[in-house]
């Protein structure tokens, strides 16, 4: 967009200057997104219960996702008595901060628009920033003086320690695969050859599994169970510290939504081998081609989150035995087979040597 | 209690067909034409045997006091006196309603009442398809004669043409849609 055509020569420009800015409009497009997103929840799960949803606030009810953030901002902020006050105030921002600082590496479309930083462990990087988000909720569960908090602090921790290594070993194959942990250069080895979704479908499986259970999501929901925990770790929280948790869960939510597409769905291009719209074809296009670019990601991010939600919608949550079970009996065998096999093939493929 | 489970063929166990059946169902319904009713827009009309607001005609009523009677709770009070009329050149005796009011806040919309009545067409009836009988005082709910017979709520329902219209369908679409939805 703008940003490309303005030369820029100053490494102060471009290893700071640049990249704030560009962050801070990638705050805002995300934060954007995360709040929208809370309302298109709502329609789909009212659609697919054969409901309205909310149609009161603006038309079709399009504005309700201003009018919740106002009536949190506005509501009383209630700290139980016995609870550990600075605990209590500092867990709902701990995973918030993480899951978006990681857009900071994430690009949401082709490299020199919308590339804030190119870092070359950058899956790495996005793997220990989004699983330290699970402290806010064991410290707001345990902060909060209430068993049931508690109970849901401790479901979460428990839930994405186990889930947080089948996450990790699915993506090992695609790294295989590529070569690389660099988001670009894995988008830019799928334009060449074909979306990780083919060669790596069992990858992808466990990979979709296990970030939904990252995410607390239904039905891997148990750390805020309504029928057992009322709210799980965020029950004692009100206004908009509890908004905070909320805006966490969505915006990681959206981090692992764009992780899969940029991991296996071919991130921001259209077609395989080379051919269609590919990274150099976006950028041959100029702004338009960035615009495009962005456009396609979204769209493809979109699928994912509204997957998320038709997953809530159709599933009944898991026994916490099971969902145990799952993780470690299921999903990590299956990825590390998943591993072995994509070694020998890959070792097989580039003739021994390589 | 141990239950036996149905045995899982490996394809289940492995496809999870299941799965994607279940999302084929919450894929369908996302698609149907919503059953919600925006209420204070759109009303839906009472069926024939719904009991609503009383109404009363004073016309048709012979003052018998069976409605009084009948009514379990003792809700209806009647004050009657006689009066000489003229009626065909005779003079006769005829009963002339003083009061006619019912408690309605107590009233359990039971419709004995109605169905005592003896006149041909009833003189009490609650038929009237009306339920938006709240009030922000109790006292409101105590009718007497006058505001039993001409009480001004007139309930309006769109018919199924204009709520057919509405929607954009013919009213043999419409209907078909509204019973493919309570089918499936």
């Amino acid at each position: 967009m703008l940003l490309m055509a303005v030369p820029v020569d100053d490494p102060m420009m471009n290893w700071l200057i640049w990249p704030t800015i560009k962050f801070v409009i990638a705050f805002a497009i995300v934060i954007t997104v995360v709040a929208a997103f809370t309302l298109v929840e709502r329609k789909v799960l009212a659609y697919i219960q054969v409901r309205l949803g909310p149609n009161r606030v603006g038309p079709h009810g399009l504005l309700q996702f201003v009018a919740d953030p106002i009536k949190l901002l506005l509501k009383e902020d209630i700290i139980p008595s016995g609870a550990q006050r600075a605990a209590f105030f500092i867990a709902p921002m701990l995973p918030l901060i993480p899951a978006i600082t990681v857009f900071a590496i994430i690009p949401l479309g082709p490299p020199p628009a919308f590339e804030i930083t190119s870092i070359n462990i950058g899956i790495l990087l996005v793997l220990a920033l989004t699983s330290t988000g699970v402290y806010g909720m064991i410290l707001g569960g345990w902060a909060s003086n209430n068993k049931f908090s508690l109970m849901g602090g401790l479901r979460s921790a428990a839930q994405m320690v186990s889930y947080e290594v089948p996450f990790a070993l699915s993506i090992i194959g695609v790294l295989m695969i590529v070569g690389s942990l660099d988001l670009g250069k894995i988008v830019a080895y799928q334009e060449a050859h074909l979306w990780n979704v083919i060669p790596q479908f069992l990858g992808f499986f466990i990979f979709l599994v296990a970030m939904i259970a990252e995410n607390n999501r239904a039905p891997f929901d148990l750390p805020e169970a309504e029928s057992e925990l009322v709210a799980g770790f965020h029950t004692e929280y009100s206004g908009m510290k509890f908004a905070l948790f909320f805006l966490a869960e969505y915006a990681a939510m959206l981090v692992n939504s764009c992780l899969v597409v940029i991991l296996f769905f071919g991130g921001w291009t259209l077609g395989m081998g080379g051919w269609g719209i590919t990274t150099a074809v976006l950028q041959q296009w100029g702004w338009i081609g960035a615009i495009l670019g962005g456009l396609i990601f979204f769209v493809k991010v979109m699928f994912f989150m509204v997957f998320y939600l038709f997953l809530r919608g159709t599933f009944p949550r898991y026994r916490f035995d099971q969902l145990m079970d799952l993780g470690w009996k299921w999903m990590i065998p299956l990825a590390l087979v998943n591993i072995a096999v994509t070694g020998i093939v890959v070792l097989a493929l580039n003739g021994g040597g390589a | 209690m141990y239950v036996e489970r149905p045995k899982t063929r490996l394809t289940e166990k492995f496809l999870l067909l299941d799965l994607f059946e279940g999302l084929r169902v919450t894929w369908k319904n996302f698609w149907r034409p919503k059953v919600t009713v925006e209420y204070p827009e759109v009303k839906l009309e009472p069926s024939d045997r719904f009991r609503g607001m009383f109404r009363f005609s004073h016309e048709r009523c012979i003052a018998c006091k069976l409605c009084a009677m009948a009514c379990p709770i003792d809700i209806i009070y009647i004050d009657v006196h006689d009066e000489q009329q003229e009626v065909d050149g005779k003079k006769k005796k005829v009963k002339v309603l003083d009061r006619f009011d019912i408690d309605v806040k107590r009233c359990m919309f039971c419709a004995l009442c109605e169905e005592a009545c003896p006149t041909t067409p009833k003189s009490i009836w609650l038929t009237t398809k009306t339920y938006e009988l709240s009030t922000y005082d109790r006292g409101e709910l105590y009718f007497n004669m006058q505001e039993l017979e001409y009480w001004s709520v007139k309930p309006e329902f769109p018919t199924l043409d204009q709520i057919a219209k509405r929607a954009g369908l013919g009213q043999q679409d419409a209907i078909r849609k509204i019973d493919e939805g309570r089918e499936s």
